[in-house]
């Protein structure tokens, strides 16, 4: 079974089929079950976390795990850790799901466009290159140090690194879209560049535009981790778990534990996407599947 | 591993933690005390001729020209390779080094007489007189990117009437003069070097000291060779010194313990309590002659050195909200938590260790939330009240601030941290665009250095827009008065209106934390935190 | 092919000075200036306003543009604010530490990921392609930085293989060189070896099913001939772009590693320079790490050419 590239395909059966094969493939429930318990922990981390994330215990720093009160024990400040990665799963995925916007939402357009008009591809391509060889972490400081750092700067810091890939994923698919049957056949009707890009180029673009998200989620995940790792992220008191792993490397020495969870947090959460999209694309494009 | 099973080893640490979670809380033990140790010379203990120590420096310093500079780690490497009109002993009090009396101030307090040595030479061979002196105080003082011109004071006038004898010509009489001699601004420079080099000199630096520059290594390692010329060259022992650059406390701590580095400035209060227990390292410790403190922006609106405009908070305008916001901080139990008990609290700028202190200065107000609240229950703000104080984002700061922000949060402070990078806040604090902001101050042994830079109307460093005549009146007399005792009684004042004002909120006081191999001697750090290691020596069937 | 290369080293010329133009606005956009930062805690107004001027920072924006890149079109950039070290010198002892990890680490990567990608490849629905996916979907989910973190923690300090930290050059001391490089090479590679073995492993998939291999093995051609004559030829191309694409990110990307392992490279460097405002390093170093993407993707473009005649003909088409 393939996607024959010619024919318009109804968007509601190729869910269908999407949805059965994603069922199918055990790599795919796996990363879906992941996904379930880090969306769960995080969208319900108000829910779920013992105590606030920046609650500072003076009297109780440093307990061990299994602590009574305290189940994944405390940091430096006694505040919980078990909080604290649960709230930092939530920023995480705050931080992941806005730079997918950001990266979307500049990128598919622009991809469109220079896909359609080939006197804007040559800029936009340009400035694709542009930011493609620019050193990223420059454009991190640098946002941060004019804007203060947080959440939201650094899903836009992370937001702008992936979008000329995402450009380069929609301009290809548009080249390719732009020459099936069915958007020449739209064509000889005189229907507009917009209705065209809109109506036929866009819907069939999807299944792309989607796998690049699942790609770009866990990057931003891992992204937010290592600039807040570096100071160049999310703030303190704001809880995100690359702050976890900055802070107790300042004591893994003494007590390895709350440099532990958050490490394991991020990988359980890049897993889940990097499973779940995998099987994703595959059933996407069962071309590329074993 | 299967991603399954990997799912299943995380299930199963959540398990484990939760089937186990039958430890009690464990409170943390009584505090220990912390004497200062500010290491020995080598005295008569056997060390070896020879051997390189590599030092695990916690920044890289700036230029290496003294009269330039403004990173205090360029001191350390200086102090091996530059040395001074004076230097401070290990009680803290200045003593002559490249000056042979201490200086001589007339009556009026207009002229200081040096006596300076004769008799020896430069690294470059270049004769040591006292018109090289004249030549590298000018310097100081007059070149227009120096930064020491503010240390130098209001000179008129430098000369060099005999070979042994340098004087200033003052307009006005400067006390701290003694004391900014026995820092950068009493490094002398070969005036060979300085005539050939130029603006450059700090790529080739060439003075007097015990070593002598040989390699810098960007971002790397600064290397010193041992100088034959120096002139106390049978008490230098090793052949060279490397500093390493190692900005992240941890590897230095960890390149301690593997021997890699035989010394290590700026240990962190994290890793010091583990270093002190392994028997092949030793910690050397010196409380500060700085603070660290909260700024509160009384009058700072169009940038510091404009004239102060009044700003309509509470907190700029009543006293007493500015009072309520020091009684609110637990000052001992912060840094209790956030420093392991390794810092000190603090209350005054002036450090109790030094002659300057007195009971009065030393004074603490104690940690008092029901007061607190009711004070700003009398100014009539509402609680929480908040507060918004700016940080620089580095790990240390950024923990002390969010211990602090718990802290106050008792008395009814809804303090806000906003995190900022270092070279903003630097920024921020000269255009007075803050509430409160936190920065600590290095210190210096002249107490004037440490307050009316800070403090005084229309001060370079008043970044709060502080604005009282009676503490100008107080730092100004201080500031004039050549008498220990009376400048101590001056500060003692100074220091009580603080208090009341609160233009500052100090904090806390560090302490320079340096750890050194027990296989050398003669390391020695005092309470300017430079690490001296000129005379240092690996002891005998130690060498490195 | 002249014309392609051609139009290619045009298109570079004009993405390096779009980004001399962004850095160089950037840097003036961040908050304070070289002289405050490096002034500090001392902070002198004269001084600073003498150190401005020395720096040239109070000419028009256009003057200084057009000084900066002249001096930079002889390969002159200035000295450093802080340190008053010429910048080229600084570039010199830093860019060959990164370029030496990132070529390590991309050794290490290609050649753990195209040994995976083959045993995936060969041992289709058998363990050791489960024991190969299992490893790169392990590699790409656990962030690299805190593994870092932990073998300094473990294999470094408290098991003593490694040293902690530092650096010394393999040209000076060859073994010891290698010997300090390995831990933060291996921990960097990791994530690429994962991206190499997939993209081997499907490029191997797609050719040990394609029809010529098919009608190749009918006539009798061994399993291992196929596997490395054609299989193993076609991978390579697709991991040579691979490599092309990763090394010019993994000189920019290798400031945590950097970091954790204490590695005085140009990462570091970076940092440095963004955060005390040193505006002729900041300008520096962005040209340096731009123009090393650049070349490095204008070789694979061109090694393209020579591995796969095809391309010759068309040119690349991303």
């Amino acid at each position: 079974m393939t996607i024959d590239a010619g024919t318009p395909v109804p968007l509601a059966r190729v869910r269908g089929r999407t949805l059965g094969r994603l069922v199918r493939n055990p790599m795919g429930v796996a990363g879906g079950v992941l996904l379930l318990i880090v969306l769960v922990a995080g969208v319900f981390a108000p829910l779920l976390a013992p105590y606030a994330p920046a609650e500072v215990h003076f009297s109780t720093p440093f307990q061990q795990p299994g602590t009574v009160g305290f189940g994944l024990g405390t940091d430096d400040l006694g505040r919980d850790i078990l909080s604290r990665v649960l709230y930092g799963t939530r920023a995480s995925l705050e931080v992941g799901a806005l730079s997918v916007l950001f990266a979307v939402a500049l990128g598919v357009p622009l991809g469109l466009l220079s896909g359609y008009w080939r006197w804007l591809d040559a800029i936009v391509s340009r400035l694709a290159d542009l930011m493609l060889a620019f050193p990223f972490l420059i454009l991190a400081v640098g946002l941060a140090a004019i804007n203060g750092g947080g959440l939201a700067n650094a899903a836009v810091a992370l937001g702008i690194a992936q979008i000329p890939t995402m450009v380069r994923v929609v301009r290809a698919d548009t080249l390719r879209l732009k020459e099936t049957d069915f958007v020449l056949a739209a064509h000889t009707m005189h229907a507009g560049p917009w209705r065209i890009l809109g109506q036929h180029v866009l819907p069939n673009a999807l299944p792309v535009i989607i796998v690049q998200a699942t790609v770009i989620m866990p990057a931003a995940v891992l992204g937010e981790a290592i600039l807040s790792f570096l100071g160049l992220g999310i703030q303190p008191p704001d809880p995100s778990l690359g702050i976890m792993l900055s802070d107790a490397q300042q004591y893994l020495f003494r007590t390895p534990w709350p440099g532990i969870f958050p490490g394991i947090a991020l990988a359980v959460i890049c897993l889940g996407f990097n499973l779940f999209g995998d099987a994703l694309r595959d059933a996407l494009d069962p071309k590329t599947s074993r | 591993m299967s991603p399954r099973s990997s799912l299943y080893a995380a299930l199963a640490v959540l398990a484990a933690a939760t089937l186990t979670a039958c430890v009690p809380v464990q409170h943390v033990s009584g505090r220990s005390e912390h004497h200062n140790d500010f290491g020995t010379p080598v005295g008569d203990q056997r060390v070896a001729d020879g051997g390189e120590l590599v030092m695990g420096l916690s920044a890289e310093p700036d230029r290496l020209d003294p009269t330039t500079s403004s990173s205090l780690y360029t001191r350390y490497v200086m102090s091996t390779i530059c040395e001074k009109l004076y230097d401070l002993n290990s009680a803290g009090s200045v003593v002559p080094q490249l000056a042979t009396t201490l200086p001589k101030v007339s009556p009026d307090g207009l002229t200081v007489t040096i006596g300076v040595r004769t008799g020896i030479v430069f690294a470059d061979g270049t004769p040591f007189d006292a018109k090289a002196v004249a030549t590298s105080l000018q310097r100081h003082f007059s070149l227009k990117t120096s930064q020491r011109t503010s240390e130098m004071g209001p000179v008129k006038s430098i000369e060099a009437p005999d070979p042994s004898h340098v004087v200033l010509h003052y307009k006005r009489p400067f006390a701290p003069i003694t004391a900014a001699l026995a820092d950068r601004a009493g490094m002398i420079m070969s005036p060979t070097a300085l005539a050939k080099e130029g603006n450059g000199f700090g790529d080739h630096p060439v003075c007097v000291g015990p070593f002598k520059f040989v390699q810098r290594v960007p971002q790397t390692s600064i290397t010193v060779t041992r100088d034959p010329r120096y002139y106390d060259a049978k008490d230098v022992h090793l052949d060279k010194i490397t500093y390493r650059i190692m900005s992240d406390a941890n590897i230095r701590a960890a390149n301690l313990r593997s021997g890699d580095i035989q010394v290590a400035d700026t240990i962190s209060p994290q890793d010091i309590d583990a270093l002190a227990k392994d028997p092949g390292l030793k910690v050397l410790q010196a409380p500060s002659l700085g603070y660290q403190g909260v700024t509160l922006n009384t009058g700072n609106v169009d940038g510091v050195g404009k004239p102060t405009k009044p700003i309509d908070t509470p907190l700029a305008k009543d006293p007493r909200v500015r009072q309520a916001f020091s009684l609110a901080i637990d000052r001992q139990t912060l840094v209790d938590t956030v420093f392991n008990n390794w810092f000190d609290p603090a209350c005054s700028p002036i450090a109790p260790q030094t002659p300057y202190a007195s009971a009065a200065s030393n004074a603490c107000p104690a940690f008092d939330p029901a007061k607190a609240r009711q004070l700003l229950h009398e100014a009539g703000v509402p609680i929480p009240y908040p507060v918004s104080m700016q940080v620089s984002n580095t790990q240390d700061q950024l923990r002390y601030a969010q211990a602090l922000q718990a802290s106050v949060a008792e008395s009814g402070f809804d303090l806000k941290i906003v995190p900022v990078e270092y070279s903003t806040l630097l920024d921020v604090q000269k255009r007075g665009t803050f509430e409160a902001l936190m920065l600590g101050w290095s210190g210096r042994v002249d107490p004037d250095a440490n307050t009316a830079r800070f403090l005084s109307t229309g001060a370079g460093g008043n970044y709060g827009g502080f604005n009282s005549s009676t503490l100008d009146n107080l730092l100004g007399a201080a500031s004039r008065s050549i008498d220990v005792k009376t400048r101590a009684a001056l500060y003692g004042q100074a220091v009580q209106l603080i208090q009341q004002q609160n233009p500052i909120v100090y904090t806390y006081r560090l302490r320079n934390l340096t750890v050194r191999s027990t296989r050398i001697a003669g390391v020695e750090v005092y309470s300017d935190g430079v690490v001296r290691l000129g005379k240092a020596a690996y002891l005998q069937n130690q060498e490195g | 092919m002249l014309r392609h290369l051609l139009h290619r080293l045009w298109q570079s010329a004009l993405t390096l000075v779009l980004a001399s133009v962004v850095v160089f606005i950037g840097v003036r956009a961040l908050p304070g200036d070289p002289a405050t930062a490096m002034a500090g805690e001392q902070a002198d107004p004269a001084a600073i306003a003498a150190v401005r001027a020395q720096l040239g920072l109070d000419d028009p924006l256009p003057v200084q543009y057009f000084k900066f890149v002249g001096h930079a079109l002889t390969g002159d950039f200035g000295k450093s604010v802080r340190t008053g070290t010429p910048v080229r010198e600084m570039i010199g002892a830093t860019l060959p530490v990164t370029v030496q990890l990132a070529v390590f680490a991309m050794i290490i990567a290609v050649l753990a990921g195209m040994a995976g990608g083959v045993v995936a490849a060969v041992s289709r629905g058998r363990w050791p392609e489960w024991a190969a996916n299992g490893f790169s979907l392990l590699a790409l989910s656990i962030p690299t930085f805190w593994l870092g973190i932990l073998a300094v923690l473990y294999l470094s300090v408290q098991l003593g293989w490694f040293p902690a930290s530092g650096y010394v050059s393999p040209f000076e001391q060859p073994l010891r060189g290698l010997y300090y490089l390995a831990l933060p090479a291996v921990i960097l590679g990791l994530a690429h070896a994962a991206v190499v073995q997939r993209q081997t492993r499907s490029s191997m998939v797609e050719t040990l099913t394609a029809d010529f291999v098919r009608t190749a093995r009918a006539k009798g051609l061994g399993r291992g001939a196929v596997v490395f004559r054609y299989a193993l030829r076609n991978s390579l191309i697709v991991v040579t772009t691979i490599v092309g694409l990763q090394l010019g990110g993994l000189i920019a990307g290798a400031v945590v590693t950097e970091r954790i392992f204490s590695l005085p490279g140009i990462g570091k460097l970076t940092l440095d320079s963004v955060f005390t405002r040193d505006y002729p390093v900041i300008q520096a170093v962005v040209l340096v790490i731009t123009s090393a993407y650049i070349v490095i993707n204008l070789l694979v473009d061109f090694l393209y050419t020579v591995i796969d005649p095809r391309m010759r003909v068309s040119g690349r088409t991303r």
